[in-house]
């Protein structure tokens, strides 16, 4: 059983996880939906795509400039809201480090909070346990908030991965988080270069033999732009293909752009893995 | 007095080929309540496949039998038979469309709900294959309907180009 925020899942079948991003300059959409109005349409969008779960962000994740806690606050806190009265049994997730930002959009309603860096604030899991709320535990390998790797290396990257997820949601548990409401992610491209990613990607079944639900973000990252020698809007396909081998593995949560894509292969993936009944199969059958 | 129910052997009805959306959602309904109707521990006349899917409906309503309320209690141990029209009506279905398929159903219907069991026991079983009607137990069916007296017509429709139908009788 999962539980996100006010929202319990007992079928065990894979989420797509929607970006929306409440920022000038993310990579992808380049501060497409910055504008509150525009980042509601997307939200409206995404749902009707099938989305299961939106992750609203307000910083971006890599360089850029400075985004301090009551500016992030301006971005997403009185946005959440906005969401949680217009859908009311949305599963809501915010993309944040900061515990002050986490008990802000908390209060608005959000059932989860997305740690994309690691634990970087101590205090988040305690205000993901007051509110009883859901968080991410991601691996960063030991990377500030908002930096890229530089001649990272690891003995063993997914080994390293496992042991800072799960030391990391052992201490949200600790902190008062429920067990059902912990995910772990690798972090594709978060302290990792393409062939770190790639190798997470390959040996995805590991995480998931921790027995906590793994979380994947791997939507149009650079790891698939270098792998295919593809700018940030040609990655799709790429994705795609990282996405199916994620799913064949047994991840269960799948942040992404593209929704639509996004649970099709999944879906797809995780019938032909024996793990979901076809939507309708008559075929031969009547 | 015997109770004795008729059901197509659809095996989209088996746990095994189950959709997230049940695509036979009003058959299987029907099944289920016509082999609730039968009360415990049916004898199943059916063929092999037919068979798998007596048993899957025969597991299913004693999994719901908490929840099912049972008129009376039979006096006899009911007959569940499993067998259908032609998958040859329409263009459709799972055989090419034959044009003697409407009739061979239509002139079957007529004599389950008669009943008339001389007209069950005189089908044309070579025809019947052609059609691919699955009518393989209704000789057996036949004898059983002797005086009997229909109690009703639960499903009659052919949703994918199959004819099925699930009916009782007392007999």
């Amino acid at each position: 059983m999962l539980k996100l925020g006010h929202r319990e899942l007992v079928d065990g079948l894979p989420l797509v996880m929607a970006i929306v991003n409440r920022t000038p300059d993310s990579f992808y959409d380049r501060g497409a939906t910055f504008a509150e109005d525009a980042a509601f349409a997307r939200v409206e969008q995404v749902v009707d795509e099938g989305a299961d779960i939106v992750d609203i962000g307000g910083v971006r994740a890599g360089y850029g400039p400075v985004v301090d806690a009551d500016e992030e606050i301006r971005r997403v806190g009185s946005f959440v809201g906005r969401v949680r009265s217009a859908y009311p049994s949305l599963i809501i997730s915010v993309d944040t480090w900061r515990s002050e930002v986490a008990r802000v959009v908390c209060g608005e309603g959000a059932d989860v909070v997305n740690d994309a860096w690691g634990g970087h604030d101590p205090r988040l899991v305690d205000v993901v346990a007051e509110h009883d709320a859901a968080i991410v535990c991601t691996h960063t390998g030991g990377l500030r908030p908002r930096t890229d790797p530089h001649r990272q290396e690891y003995d063993d990257v997914v080994g390293a991965a496992i042991a800072a997820t799960t030391a990391y949601a052992e201490r949200a548990l600790a902190a008062g988080v429920a067990k059902e409401s912990i995910v772990i992610d690798p972090a594709h491209d978060f302290g990792k270069n393409t062939f770190h990613s790639l190798e997470v990607t390959r040996r995805i079944g590991e995480m998931v033999d921790t027995g906590w639900p793994v979380l994947v973000s791997l939507s149009n990252k650079d790891f698939v732009g270098e792998t295919l020698g593809r700018p940030a809007g040609e990655r799709l396909l790429g994705t795609l293909a990282a996405t199916a081998v994620c799913a064949l593995g047994g991840a269960l949560i799948y942040r992404v752009h593209q929704v639509r894509e996004t649970r099709d292969v999944v879906d797809m993936t995780w019938s032909i893995a024996g793990r979901r009944p076809p939507l309708r199969a008559i075929r031969g059958l009547a | 007095m015997t109770r004795v129910a008729l059901v197509p052997g659809v095996p989209a009805l088996l746990p095994a080929y189950s959709s997230l959306e049940d695509p036979v959602a009003p058959l299987r309904a029907a099944c289920l309540d016509a082999v609730a109707w039968l009360g415990p521990a049916p004898r199943v006349i059916a063929s092999a496949q037919g068979s798998r899917v007596a048993a899957a409906l025969l597991d299913e309503v004693a999994s719901e039998a908490e929840r099912r309320a049972v008129d009376d209690v039979a006096h006899h141990p009911g007959v569940l038979v499993v067998g259908n029209g032609s998958a040859r009506r329409t263009d459709v279905s799972p055989g090419p469309f034959d044009p003697r398929a409407l009739p061979f159903d239509d002139a079957l219907f007529a004599a389950l709900g008669g009943p008339d069991p001389a007209a069950l026991r005189s089908l044309d079983a070579a025809l019947a294959e052609e059609l691919w009607a699955d009518v393989g137990c209704f000789g057996e069916l036949a004898d059983l309907l002797g005086g009997a007296s229909l109690v009703g017509v639960d499903y009659d429709d052919a949703p994918y180009g199959v004819q099925y139908w699930v009916m009782r009788w007392r007999a």
